[in-house]
């Protein structure tokens, strides 16, 4: 059976059920790019176990065995990189495995790098390295340790780790609260005995998407994952539900204590509208017109009209009608601030902008789409984002919605909006009055 | 009359045009037609460590505050009619700046409108207008941004490490300035700054995508306005060849430390060739990249994790360094392994294995530069700036030897050079 589905540019077919594949053979590229992305539903009790696979997979295979020989192979393939990443797509915990190289035509010997690449990564996802069926000892506590690690480095970023906290209250009812890795005490508490089915679990059970972009003939590679899929006899795949809390009923707040010298602020809000409503659209550019470009109103009038902070942004996400605005402001000014974003959004409410600023955020977000095809990895990402989307639109075609977007359709969905969350991560001295 | 050259690279099939246009600015245009979006960058040789200079047809030299290229940089933005992003709002092009020790850089990508977008950028850069007012009030955006690499530990490690390298040369400065040291930026001072570093003789325009160049030609011809052949002599005091102290430590809200070790060298007064870079390149890569032995000895032994170990060659007028990056529970552990494997090296040179995994690798990641707008226009500007060139680059690492590259060990990475920066958690 071969069903394929052409849209100018990309390509997809299943390859077995839960198995979905997707290329775009473009030679404008240098490079090459494939990648393995398996879902599985968010929940404390298995996020960290699943989400040390991609980095322990990627550490070594049977075929092989030792981290220093693996990587002299990546090196030799003109410095191919295999990687392994861990993320979240509203309440799904997505686990990637990638490869990518240059194009084989740019090889300084005639090697054949497409060729080589998936294979490796057919390698390391399914003929893992095992010592009486399980991973063994030192490549689990090396990926344990760097997980760990990991973690920590989120918390020595501030402007990302206050997103990422208001997120975690925000949620905390939610399964995306749990967080991409997991909890700390998880992490920590791991055992490498569990692993060995958790890992049969990803690869039997998980939806998975198999991607390869750039300059690459997509079909050996096809054959290639499809030989490797077929021969697990997959079971049927786990559903993976994101649950969206439509509106706030009350607002919590959060105040942090640490030892900084500027405070982070961080307003999470809940739209009424995630995919796959019709209104999405109006609420992504709702977002840019109210805090997504230096010409929003939170950029106008917190930083240039108030000169308050340097950032002050809105982001949307439209997998979890979660909208957040973010500022970095010294701790005496983080009420005015606050007062300031709610009145800006006050002000959309009423329909209290212009035609060119509805026009600016219009051609600014359309800019933005339309740029995506210019990159493997804003491909990448744009259609991993897509992965629970039918129909399956390219950038191009979300430009086409956007433009489709009303005035009146920017003011409703700036008034479905409500303040769910106020987190501020602020310095330990407390304030003179 | 402008004079056109092309300039073409067998090996990666790419090719731009370098201009030389009447008005005195040098313009490359690289095009990439099949792209749907374009990528410019108007860039001044001008940077944070330009606080003390002398224009040719001048007397004497100037000494101006602390910060204040990066402050222009903001200021720029704002004319008598309005600030440039509402003139870019009406294109949808997406624009931004920056200011890094060496260079400003205006920049944008669009996907349609590429010459409208050109003009603003073009014009604006070309239109200073500065106030009391409008100077003033940049006072708290820019104390915000520097409040903000207060708390930003990597931003904290790298300024420690170049003030324990570096006794006099003003890239030890913060880029922004401080607090105190932007107090005193006047609107005269801003003018003069202005004035020396914004001729288009000191200038390059760079735009990469999907556009025709004689259509940019032609609105270059119509836009720019002619600069007097002046040339600019950086001012720096005598920078002795000693380090200032070999470790240096900062407490910070973090939950792992930080470190950055650095080699400083002997800065010529030129700048390392594309021959010397790519061979330097090689043999950082051949040292520290994960295929390395000393990586290996440095995960098996927990001291670094594959995030964010790495190093970079950090160049530019009067300064040179290698550094070494990461995350480690001890920092110094990591130096002393650091240091034991460059003399390793040094005695024992490297295996034509090593070295032609070195060279296969820095060539890759160089073509993959090649898929990017964004990473070529950047590199063409700071490479003119450098009296370099993108595919010359490219094919000196494609050609570089082992003995060459072991050769860089005669001037690079000595150990009575080096210092040690960490940030570690508060207690």
């Amino acid at each position: 059976m071969e069903m394929k589905n052409r849209m100018t540019g990309i390509e997809q077919r299943p390859i077995c059920d839960g198995v979905n594949f997707r290329a775009i053979r473009d030679g404008r590229f240098k490079t090459v790019r494939m990648s393995v992305h398996f879902m599985l539903p968010l929940e404390k009790k298995t996020a960290s176990a699943n989400a040390i696979l991609p980095f322990l997979l990627t550490r070594a295979s049977r075929k092989y065995p030792d981290f220093t020989k693996l990587n002299e192979h990546l090196a030799d393939l003109y410095g191919a990189v295999l990687d392994a990443d861990v993320q979240t797509l509203g309440d799904v915990q997505i686990l990637s495995v990638s490869a990518s190289g240059i194009a084989d035509r740019y090889a300084l010997r005639g090697e054949n790098i497409s060729s080589d690449l998936s294979d490796l990564l057919c390698s390391v996802l399914f003929d893992p390295l095992l010592k009486d069926g399980q991973f063994p000892e030192d490549g689990f506590s090396q990926s344990k340790r760097q997980m760990i690690e990991l973690t920590d480095s989120e918390f020595n970023d501030k402007r990302l780790y206050a997103l990422r906290r208001c997120r975690e209250i925000m949620c905390s009812e939610e399964p995306c609260g749990v967080g991409r890795f997991g909890a700390k005490e998880d992490i920590r508490s791991l055992e490498r005995s569990s692993l060995t089915s958790v890992w049969d679990n990803l690869i039997r059970r998980a939806r998975a998407e198999v991607m390869v972009l750039g300059d690459c003939d997509p079909e050996p590679v096809y054959r290639r994952f499809s030989e490797a899929f077929c021969r697990l006899g997959r079971a049927s795949a786990v559903p993976c539900p994101t649950k969206v809390v439509k509106s706030a009923d009350t607002v919590r707040q959060t105040v942090e204590r640490q030892d900084v010298a500027q405070s982070k602020l961080v307003m999470g809000f809940r739209t009424e509208t995630a995919e796959p409503d019709k209104d999405v659209p109006a609420v992504k550019l709702m977002s840019v017109l109210y805090g997504g470009t230096p010409s929003s109103k939170l950029f106008l009038n917190v930083r240039e009209k108030l000169s308050l902070c340097y950032y002050c942004s809105s982001l949307y996400d439209p997998v979890k009608g979660i909208l957040a605005v973010q500022s970095g402001v010294e701790q005496k000014n983080a009420g005015r601030a606050k007062d300031e974003i709610l009145a800006q959004l006050d002000l959309v409410k009423k329909g209290g902008f212009t035609e060119e600023e509805l026009k600016a955020a219009r051609m600014s977000l359309c800019n933005s789409y339309r740029t995506i095809s210019d990159s493997l990895d804003g491909l990448e990402a744009w259609y991993l984002s897509k992965t629970f989307s039918d129909p399956l639109r390219r950038p191009e075609q979300e430009a086409a919605r956007i433009q489709a977007v009303s005035r009146e359709d920017v003011v409703q969905a700036a008034n479905r909006v409500t303040l769910d969350t106020v987190y501020c991560l602020t310095g330990n001295e407390v304030e003179k009055q | 009359m402008n004079q056109i050259q092309t300039v073409t690279s067998e090996r990666t099939g790419e090719m731009y045009y370098v201009v030389r246009h009447s008005s005195g600015l040098k313009i490359y245009i690289y095009p990439k037609a099949q792209n749907n979006s374009s990528y410019a960058v108007f860039g001044t040789r001008y940077g944070s460590i330009d606080n003390c200079f002398q224009v040719s047809d001048e007397p004497a030299p100037h000494r101006v505050p602390n910060g204040i290229a990066h402050y222009l940089e903001h200021k720029l933005f704002e004319s008598k009619e309005g600030d440039a992003f509402a003139r870019y709002a009406k294109t949808g092009a997406s624009a931004n700046a920056y200011t890094s020790f060496d260079m400003t850089c205006y920049l944008f990508s669009c996907t349609e409108n590429v010459y409208d977008s050109l003009k603003i950028l073009l014009d604006f850069v070309q239109s200073p207008y500065f106030t009391e007012q409008t100077v003033q009030k940049e006072q708290g955006i820019i104390g915000q941004e520097i409040r903000m690499y207060d708390d930003d530990p990597q931003w904290r490690v790298m300024f420690n490490l170049l003030g324990a390298l570096y006794h006099t040369h003003p890239v030890k400065i913060d880029i922004a300035g401080t607090v105190e040291s932007i107090a005193k930026i006047t609107p005269q001072l801003l003018y003069q700054c202005y004035n020396t570093f914004y001729n288009l003789n000191n200038m390059v325009l760079c735009i990469v995508g999907n556009v025709e160049p004689k259509r940019v030609l032609e609105l270059c011809d119509q836009m720019l306005k002619p600069s007097k052949p002046v040339s600019i002599r950086r001012i720096f005091e005598p920078e002795p060849e000693t380090i200032v102290r070999s470790r240096v430590e900062q407490k910070l809200s973090v939950a792992v430390p930080l470190f950055e070790f650095g080699f400083k060298e002997q800065a010529a007064n030129g700048r390392a060739t594309s021959k010397q870079l790519a061979e330097t390149d090689i043999l950082l890569e051949a040292l520290s990249s994960p295929a390395s032995p000393l990586f290996r000895r440095l995960l098996d032994e927990g001291l670094i994790n594959e995030a964010s170990f790495g190093h970079e060659y950090f160049e530019g007028p009067g300064f040179a360094s290698v550094i070494f990056s990461g995350e480690s529970k001890n920092p110094d552990a990591v130096a002393e392994e650091i240091r034991a494997e460059i003399q390793k090296i040094r005695r024992g040179g490297l295996s034509a294995e090593a070295f032609k995994r070195a060279k296969n690798s820095v060539y890759g990641r160089n073509l993959a530069a090649l898929n990017s707008t964004g990473s070529i226009a950047n590199s063409l500007v700071s490479l003119d700036f450098a009296g370099r060139e993108l595919f010359s680059y490219i094919n000196a690492v494609a050609g570089a030897d082992r003995d060459s590259v072991l050769r860089r060990l005669d001037s690079q990475l000595l150990p009575e050079t080096s210092a040690l920066s960490v940030v570690s958690p508060v207690q």
